[in-house]
């Protein structure tokens, strides 16, 4: 029953195209789409035939509607051109046609640029990147491939750059930190379009911690020499040293944070004194001070 | 070819239309128990060729849901022409074209209808920090335009999408979806 059905239904359909198809011959026209559209950027559509139809345009961020007459070319203007992407033009008469254009991003004239991270310890690899975008002045993605160059610079330093290739629209690098804290200043620039980031670049964890002491009346006064990281940059106020008293009775702990590159503590204890330094995985030298 | 078909329509249509009405009844069920369900939409994402970064599991995850969710959403605005729906996962550039496409429609009384979404999406960008990741998607689906109830276009889409998508608070986000020709 379904195959007879489906016969049938066969045949009905032929016939129905075959006299509608009649009708379509007598109104058909063609829409030719622009071939090489730039966002921002008037262009036409050709047509052909003759008579009024109603015109739509669907694209990424607009749909239109208004009317228009075959045969003439269709004017499509800038600010309905501004999204890149794919474009839907419809024509509608008796029947309706559609053509499919897209429209390419327009040059670059901005760079989002992002780096991180925001403060950076020294001479540690790989520490700073950076990711470039190109837009066009319509927020489009410019997908073309072109070369962001990355310019470094910071103080006491020559200035480095380094270029990279667009893929799919993105640029990337990344690099060590310099070997001196303060500002490091990186730009990205493509086409003339600039934009720059700072990272500054902070002391890296303490290389060594040297401390002395010495009794006072109410136990031990125990300070650091300044505290530097491993390319002799002042660690920053703020870190937090470790200082431990050990004497026959026990054990006393003191953190205390770095204040003008030194940290002080007041430590007790009677007798012979064993006093230790910390900061991070750094540990100091140890100091003995003997009892009243 | 006219009188023949003229006689054939006329003697045939009755018998084929009787059988068609049980024929669409049984569609019209279907139809319905479809409706109650999920539309279809389905999105493979393949994060192997990810650089320089690669994605973790859990931000695959993640991603997944919320593209996935978003084209949905996208799907909903457009044919209700309601923003009421994106719910936060469009942002910047690709918040403002879905707006302004849902208000365009909704000017001109146009609707657009995306189903039997098949999305298949590859990561080819993951920012060292994490901060944005890139997709190109192979999305198949069918769209339909509508003015008013009449269709004016109905069209099986075969397009592909350049898409930045950045992590918000709880969520990811798509910043820019662009069609492109061609990855």
């Amino acid at each position: 029953m379904l195959a007879s059905l489906w016969r049938q239904l066969g045949m009905l359909s032929v016939c129905m195209a075959g006299l509608a198809g009649l009708t379509l011959y007598a109104q058909e026209a063609d829409l030719r789409a622009p071939s090489a559209a730039v966002a921002g950027n008037p262009a036409s559509i050709e047509t052909t035939g003759g008579g009024p139809a109603t015109f739509y345009l669907i694209g990424p961020s607009i749909a239109v509607k208004r009317d228009v007459r075959m045969g003439e070319a269709i004017a499509l203007s800038a600010k309905e051109l501004q999204s890149s992407g794919k474009y839907m033009a419809i024509v509608c008469s008796e029947a309706c046609r559609s053509v499919g254009f897209f429209v390419a991003p327009a040059k670059p004239v901005g760079l989002t640029f992002l780096v991180h991270p925001s403060r950076a310890p020294v001479s540690q690899p790989n520490m700073v990147s950076g990711v470039a975008l190109p837009f066009d002045e319509f927020h489009n993605l410019v997908l073309a491939p072109a070369t962001v160059e990355f310019q470094l610079s910071a103080a006491g330093i020559a200035p480095a750059s380094h270029s990279a290739p667009t893929q799919g629209g993105v640029a990337w690098f990344h690099t060590n930190s310099g070997r001196s804290a303060g500002a490091l200043q990186i730009t990205a620039s493509i086409d003339g379009v600039s934009t720059r980031r700072v990272v500054q670049q902070v002391a890296s964890d303490p290389c060594s911690l040297r401390i002395k002491g010495e009794r006072n009346k109410r136990g031990f006064a125990v300070e650091t020499e300044p505290v530097k990281d491993c390319t002799g940059n002042p660690v920053p106020d703020g870190t937090i040293v470790t200082f431990t008293a050990k004497d026959a009775q026990g054990t006393d702990t003191v953190d205390a944070p770095i204040k003008k590159g030194i940290a002080r503590a007041q430590l007790k204890g009677s007798g012979t004194v064993t006093i230790s330094a910390a900061s991070g995985v750094v540990m100091g030298n140890e100091v003995r001070l003997g009892g009243q | 070819m006219r009188a023949s078909c003229e006689f054939y329509l006329a003697t045939t249509g009755r018998s084929v239309f009787r059988r068609l009405a049980g024929l669409i009844a049984l569609a019209l069920l279907g139809t319905l128990a479809a409706m109650c369900a999920e539309p279809a939409l389905n999105v493979s994402l393949n994060t192997s060729k990810a650089g320089p970064r690669s994605v973790e599991s859990q931000t695959e995850k993640v991603i997944l849901r919320d593209y996935k969710f978003a084209w949905s959403n996208l799907g909903q605005a457009m044919e209700s022409n309601s923003t009421a729906s994106i719910s936060g996962l469009f942002a910047g550039t690709a918040n403002a074209w879905l707006t302004s496409a849902v208000a365009t429609q909704r000017r001109n009384r146009l609707t657009s209808r995306y189903s039997n979404q098949n999305h298949k999406v590859d990561a080819v960008f993951y920012a060292p920090e994490g901060d944005v990741i890139e997709l190109h998607d192979t999305a198949e689906y069918d769209l339909q335009i509508l003015d008013g109830g009449k269709t004016i276009h109905d069209e099986h889409v075969v397009a592909h999408y350049v898409v930045l998508m950045t992590p918000g608070a709880d969520r990811w986000v798509v910043r820019q979806l662009q069609a492109v020709p061609q990855f």
